[in-house]
């Protein structure tokens, strides 16, 4: 009964100054639909980033690093370091590189629940030679469907078919610009020569187009068991195994159960490209200021609505407190209209700031294999927002409903 | 003792803006209950700040008050809210009223946060207030589109609501014309009379006072030496 009297005298208050009341409910619904459109936009700059570098690259790298051992054979008979002496023209040892135990990892690794795709690689670095042209580029031998499962290659593809490489194992195909440069079209012969000095010539079954131009550029593709012929090395030879798991956020439990089973180098993309991470951190960060900037001026904006309200409200104030009411009366008729401020003032907002990003996501852009300006929608985002809403209204509602609760009425009522 | 609705013992009181200044200096009275009281006095003689006092809304003094045989002295601003709520009405010289509300929502409000009675059974009430006070047709229009009269009646009606054991007016008449002012002294007799209540009020007008019970004449923030009548 109580409450609902005081409820009843926050109602009145909030429809007797409708237009008060709106430029207070339009503040919040302001800074709450900048907050969703900012972190739609945001998250969608994010994920286009992400689909862009996730289209070559895998979340989980796993690689015999082609590291230099030196050994110095003298030292082993003279600890002393007194001795001076030189060794002339050192020539670095053979060592193994490649991964060479390629089946009994990749069947393990087939066991894991969290991986959802795997794909072996031979990358090694070639020149492409068509005519008198000659550039040099990385040749990467792969497991034509496996490495379409991981990256989608096939839809990639402008000419020509990727499934093709899988049964034309003299077939190759190239990056747009590579091929542009070379001047060779679909089923065009060219010719490769490796670092070993083996040349091989391949008819060309398709060009590709990434988004990424330095992939375009130097990069082709061939089946890894022509990729093996090529570097005479035996069918279980690989030099990179991409795995992709579920979770792509969350590689470092999966890291530290593989690497002690595994006897190569493991790279979590996190730790390939630092960059990447550092963008969508600071892109969050920068959304998320710029958001709770506005949230805080609309707060203001309502505190200084509610302030004035009490001022003007002073007089009534001290009637409801001559006839009973008591001061925590008070701080619930005032501190109700600002939570209802901030509801009706959230929810509006979570509709204007979806059809603001809905809007922009119809602005055309059409860079690096974007069409229209990027927007993805989480809904995590809707309920921070109105929390946020509510939370800012309650806050920037307290201090002026503290103050009116404590207006003693004898001063007003003695004039 | 039971007979006393209001006891008010040595009460004395300061202001300290701008200079300390000895406002009441030792008031003591006691009120009948159904006595119908008037306090005069000049401007500055401490009448109104004594009303403010025995109303329970400034609690800055000295001395001791008591209600109903209720020692008010020493209470929380909230229980003394609550306490005025149920048993004080107040009419005050600049009516007062929310402006918002319309006059039965006015006359309805301090029952609400009573709460003692279902809405249904207030806005009865209240309706019925408003007919004794002849306000029946304008239950339903806001308050600042009443007249000054109609206004202090509505306050009236409101002070009436909880059926107080005492009602207290700050110039209850002193905006008036002289029509409203006797409707409204006819309105307090009759509640004093017959309904047994107390009614204290704080007035500048002699015609008014003479229709008291009793009158308290105050002057430098003592009462006067008895209980003198103006003849």
């Amino acid at each position: 009964m109580k409450k609902s009297v005081n409820r009843q005298i926050a109602a009145v208050h909030l429809t007797s100054r409708i237009g008060q009341t709106i430029v207070a409910v339009l503040g919040v619904t302001f800074g709450v639909s900048m907050y969703i459109f900012m972190n739609s936009f945001m998250n969608g700059v994010n994920k286009a980033q992400d689909d862009m570098a996730f289209s070559s690259m895998s979340h989980i790298r796993i690689f015999n690093e082609n590291s230099v051992r030196s050994y110095n054979p003298v030292e082993g008979f003279l600890p002393s370091t007194q001795t001076i002496f030189t060794i002339r023209n050192h020539k670095v040892m053979q060592y193994t590189d490649g991964i060479k135990n390629t089946l009994e990892i990749i069947s393990f690794l087939e066991k894991q629940p969290e991986v959802t795709g795997i794909a072996s690689q031979l990358n090694f670095n070639v020149f492409f030679r068509s005519g008198s042209k000659k550039i040099s580029g990385l040749l990467s031998g792969v497991e034509v469907i496996n490495e379409d499962k991981l990256f989608d290659n096939s839809s990639k593809v402008i000419s020509g078919k990727w499934m093709d490489l899988n049964y034309q194992k003299s077939g190759i195909i190239l990056g747009c610009v590579l091929a542009e440069n070379l001047g060779v079209k679909v089923n065009d012969n060219i010719n490769i020569l490796t670092s070993d000095g083996i040349s091989k010539n391949f008819v060309v079954t398709g060009i590709i187009e990434t988004s990424v131009k330095q992939v375009d550029k130097t990069k082709a593709w061939l089946n890894i068991s022509s990729a093996r012929q090529l570097l005479t090395k035996n069918q279980d030879y690989v030099s990179d195994i991409l795995i992709n798991i579920k979770d792509k956020e969350n590689t470092e439990p999966f890291l530290s159960k593989i690497t002690p089973v595994v006897p190569y180098q493991i790279e979590s993309w996190q730790v390939a490209s630092q960059q990447l991470v550092a963008m969508t951190k600071i892109r969050n960060i920068l959304a998320i200021a710029v958001s709770l900037t506005i949230l805080f001026v609309a707060g203001f904006g309502i505190y200084n609505i509610m302030t004035m309200t009490i001022n003007e409200k002073i007089k009534e104030i001290a009637i409801l407190k001559a006839t009973g009411f008591s001061g925590h009366d008070i701080t619930v008729i005032f501190l109700s209209q600002a939570a209802i401020i901030g509801f009706i003032g959230s929810v509006v907002g979570v509709v204007l700031g979806y059809g603001i990003s809905t809007l922009v996501n119809q602005v055309p852009f059409e860079i690096a294999g974007l069409s229209t300006l990027p927007i993805y929608y989480r809904y995590q985002d809707l309920t921070l927002s109105i929390a946020f809403g509510i939370a800012t209204t309650l806050v920037a509602g307290f201090l002026p409903a503290r103050k009116a609760s404590k207006i003693d009425p004898v001063i007003i009522i003695r004039g | 003792m039971e007979n006393l609705s209001l006891k008010a013992k040595n009460i004395i009181k300061y202001f300290y803006d701008p200079d300390t200044f000895q406002v009441l200096k030792g008031v003591s009275f006691d009120v009948k209950k159904g006595e119908f009281l008037s306090i005069i006095g000049k401007s500055g003689s401490g009448k109104s700040t004594l009303l403010y006092v025995l109303s329970t809304m400034d609690t800055d003094y000295e001395g001791s008050m008591e209600i109903n045989g209720d020692l008010l002295t020493g209470k929380t601003q909230n229980q003394l809210a609550t306490f005025r709520n149920e048993h004080i009405g107040f009419v005050f010289q600049f009516h007062y009223l929310l402006p918002e509300f319309t006059s039965i929502q006015n006359v309805m409000l301090p029952a609400l946060k009573l709460g003692k009675y279902s809405a249904q059974e207030i806005e009865h009430k209240a309706y019925e207030n408003l007919r004794l006070l002849d306000l029946e047709d304008q239950a339903l229009k806001r308050a600042n589109k009443l007249s000054g009269g109609q206004q202090q009646r509505v306050a009236i009606a409101r002070a009436l609501i909880n059926n107080p054991s005492i009602i207290m007016g700050d110039e209850p008449t002193g905006n008036l014309d002289s029509k409203n002012s006797k409707a409204v002294l006819e309105i307090f007799k009759e509640l004093a009379a017959n309904y047994g209540q107390t009614i204290i009020c704080v007035t500048h007008d002699n015609d008014f006072a003479r229709s008291t019970d009793r009158i308290i004449e105050m002057q430098d923030g003592l009462v006067l030496d008895g209980y003198h009548r103006l003849v």
